[in-house]
């Protein structure tokens, strides 16, 4: 899910970048309110790399496979740092595999990263809601895992669909956009199922990952 | 996993001799210019500006194709419907098949710009070791956290990445295979991701206890100012800096004035 180099015009880029610089400004004003920030960074830049490496794996839906955006579970496991994470892990693909590219981070960034901050304060309303903790954590988790790549998803069709060529008849515009998000309902329950699972497999394993 | 972006970082070229400060300004300059080109007729001009700078980068032109390779799968699958979606004047009619002429000039439009912006991001982060990239960055404002974050997740990526193919190498070899999508697969990707988690968070707990041992955080370690990338004044970075902003300019402004086609 990431807009290659040349596909939006450059004022999205430019606007792409002005949101996530402003995103990015908000994120690391609430990272600098935490008091254990420095014991932080190592934490959520190894779990940066961990969630990167975890991107590749691919799942087989046949007849063909996917990979994981995880940009929920970042958002519910890293909160504010989710948002420099994403930031981080666009860069290195682009600059590793070419996936995505410099004009367009920006852009990808906030189609990544806005979902899983929303992610992040969804997940948190397990501590504030009242209820049968088991379900309202599996609940939860699969809003947070498929309600933000449905999230990104909108926003990616949406912008690549009606951005690639300005002479494209709205009709196929629409049916664009309506094919690719059918494709990404499909990988969006994928990733929600995938969620609960592994939010059930911390809680049991190391509880402290989804409190720190 | 192999990260092999350094792999010709140390060659001797004049990309190579850039400051790394200088080139991002220069270079991105030029890729954000690719980037507004809208203009059939500037084409020439972009690909004969990426090719100079990739024949003087001295990297191997197999290097260029085998980065190429995968994007190129999801370019090839947009452009080859351009033609047919975008448009209204038909050059080719076979049965309901129209290819259109402006999806036409639209594919060529976007895979040119595509091409050529990959290939100078390529030449701008190939031509320098990461590390020195990262400090470039540092110095041109980039908040320190990031920075931190950035430097210790390129540390750890490749090791990670080795753990990810072990453990999946000990699936396999206990008789794992994800062939179909069903809820024991599914379970079992997501207690490997966990694993793999839990690990990283395992390790950054001692990798931080080491970085205090060192001074990490400290008020001395603070004030070296380490990560530091000095702006020389480097008369043939700063030339090369300035060349690259005008031409990225000149383009823009003839991108402006060109009749659009």
């Amino acid at each position: 899910m990431h807009i290659p180099d040349g596909f939006i015009p450059p004022n999205i880029c430019l606007a792409g970048y002005a949101l996530t610089g402003g995103v990015t400004w908000y994120s690391l004003r609430q990272i600098n309110r935490d008091h254990y920030i420095q014991a932080n960074i190592p934490k959520a830049s190894l779990l940066t790399a961990a969630f990167f490496v975890a991107s590749l794996i691919h799942i087989p839906i046949p007849p063909t496979s996917v990979h994981l955006i995880l940009n929920g579970l970042m958002g519910t496991v890293l909160g504010y740092y989710a948002f420099p994470a994403i930031l981080i892990g666009l860069f290195f693909q682009a600059v590793m595999f070419q996936h995505g590219g410099m004009s367009t981070l920006g852009v990808n960034a906030l189609i990544l990263g806005a979902p899983s901050i929303a992610a992040y304060h969804l997940f948190r309303q397990r501590d504030r809601l009242r209820g049968e903790k088991q379900l309202l954590t599996s609940i939860l988790s699969f809003a947070s895992g498929a309600g933000s790549l449905l999230l990104s998803a909108v926003m990616f069709a949406i912008l690549l669909v009606t951005n690639i060529s300005p002479d494209m008849d709205i009709n196929a515009e629409r049916t664009a956009i309506f094919i690719s998000l059918g494709g990404y309902s499909i990988q969006a329950i994928v990733e929600g199922v995938f969620t609960v699972m592994l939010i059930s497999f911390l809680e049991k394993v190391k509880p402290e990952l989804l409190k720190s | 996993m192999k990260l092999v972006l350094d792999r010709y970082a140390y060659l001797n070229s004049p990309l190579h001799r850039w400051q790394q400060g200088y080139k991002l300004v220069g270079l991105l300059s030029l890729i954000f210019a690719f980037a507004f080109i809208q203009n059939v007729w500037l084409l020439p001009i972009m690909i004969l500006i990426t090719c100079i700078l990739f024949r003087l980068s001295k990297i191997p032109i197999s290097f260029l194709i085998k980065r190429l390779r995968y994007p190129s799968w999801f370019i090839l699958a947009v452009i080859a419907f351009l033609p047919f979606i975008s448009g209204s004047t038909p050059i080719f009619q076979w049965g309901y098949l129209i290819i259109r002429e402006e999806g036409c000039w639209d594919a060529l439009l976007i895979s040119v710009r595509f091409f050529c912006i990959l290939t100078l991001s390529l030449v701008m982060f190939g031509t320098a070791p990461f590390l020195s990239s990262i400090k470039a960055m540092r110095s041109l404002g980039l908040p320190r956290v990031i920075v931190d974050m950035t430097l210790l997740s390129y540390r750890y990526l490749e090791e990670l990445g080795e753990m990810l193919t072990t453990m999946q190498r000990a699936m396999r070899l206990r008789g794992f295979q994800a062939k179909s999508l069903n809820r024991r697969t599914l379970k079992v990707f997501a207690q490997l991701t966990g694993s793999i988690l839990v690990r990283s968070y395992d390790r950054s707990l001692r990798i931080y206890q080491a970085m205090i041992l060192r001074g990490y955080g400290s008020q001395g370690s603070s004030q070296k100012n380490y990560w530091k990338f000095e702006f020389s004044h480097n008369n043939s970075s700063l030339w090369g800096t300035i060349m690259a902003v005008l031409t990225a300019i000149f383009l823009v402004v003839l991108e402006t004035i060109l009749p659009s086609f």
